[in-house]
């Protein structure tokens, strides 16, 4: 076997590899409590999510998505619960479609509105002053050859 | 510049004056709460003062004023005159004050009812989920729930007389309908 050869089998067993691992793995019930606590604001902190607050509150909240995750609903249905309740405020990450997703879609807006600006002024100033030159008529090349001649002659 | 980046600058310039004309409007402490305007959450609890249980579907049909207190809460203590006013004044009639007990042991908020002489009725929420279910972040917290189970306002901090009035005013015509 010639050594691409080798060379190629090694890059798809490690493609493979790669791809094996990144595979979605089921969650089990304690890592989706995790993921959902750490999605979820604090109401009572500062910033703080409630996988990471100490408070009463945030123990409560924790209680509750670990109970609602037992008893077999689905991460977005508890998310909703809590949306219900306190509105997309309580989520760290506000929704994309949402009046707070605006958080999200505004600076995207601004660099393209800021490109399309950019790209419209380096058209400009590529473009020729005054347009194309236009191609020199006969009567003109004519009148340049002779300026030639006479300035050689000269 | 050109007349695209100029309309774009006074766009962008108008723009951030409502954003801040808006964000000055909102009061801070105002967190928003989505249950305002939707249906109470309903509860069964136990309540503050004996082997019975509180039910808010007991009360369909009335106006509810449910308040959210503890006995540690500094501000729960100023409001109480106001409530004891307001539950003095409707006592018997088509509005019922509930209080919900706040991430408070039980026999501390049961001295606390003693000490102030209060009789209106209280739930218990040990787990917080009464709290949760309606977006308290914080006692003194008072929903006004309509006679038809709505929310109709949602009051954070120690409240006072003379809005408990109002908002109960506001919403018993449509009670006694």
């Amino acid at each position: 076997m010639s050594r691409r050869w080798l060379v190629l089998l090694a890059a798809l067993v490690t493609l493979a590899a790669l791809g094996w691992s990144a595979r979605p793995q089921p969650l089990t019930a304690s890592e989706r409590v995790d993921r959902i606590s750490a999605e979820l604001r604090c109401p009572v902190c500062q910033g703080l999510s409630v996988q990471d607050s100490p408070s009463e509150t945030a123990r409560n909240m924790r209680d509750l998505v670990e109970a609602r995750v037992a008893a077999g609903r689905t991460d977005e249905q508890i998310r909703d619960e809590f949306r219900r309740s306190y509105g997309d405020w309580i989520l760290l990450s506000p929704p994309l479609l949402s009046p707070s997703g605006l958080v999200w879609i505004g600076p995207v807006a601004a660099v393209l509105f800021g490109a399309l600006l950019a790209l419209r002024a380096l058209r400009k100033t590529r473009a020729p002053v005054g347009g194309a030159a236009a191609e020199p008529t006969a009567a003109e090349i004519a009148g340049l050859r002779a300026q030639v001649a006479r300035d050689d002659g000269a | 510049m050109t007349r695209l980046a100029r309309y774009a600058a006074v766009l962008c310039i108008v723009g951030l004056m409502v954003v801040l004309t808006l964000s000055f409007k909102h009061d801070p402490h105002d967190i928003r709460t989505g249950t305002v305007g939707k249906s109470a959450p309903a509860f069964d609890a136990p309540a503050l003062a004996g082997p019975v249980r509180i039910s808010l579907d007991g009360y369909r049909g009335k106006v509810i004023v449910l308040n959210f207190w503890a006995s540690w809460c500094v501000p729960c203590k100023e409001e109480n005159p106001a409530l004891t006013q307001v539950w003095e004044r409707y006592r018997g009639s088509d509005v019922v004050l509930l209080g919900v007990v706040f991430q408070d042991l039980p026999d501390a908020a049961r001295a606390y009812t003693a000490h102030l002489g209060n009789t209106w009725p209280s739930a218990l929420d040990p787990d917080g989920r009464i709290a949760l279910s309606y977006g308290v972040v914080g006692p003194p917290e008072t929903f006004f729930i309509g006679p038809d189970g709505i929310i109709a306002g949602r009051h954070l901090g120690p409240i006072d007389a003379d809005t408990l009035i109002t908002a109960i005013e506001t919403l018993r015509p449509a009670a006694r309908k």
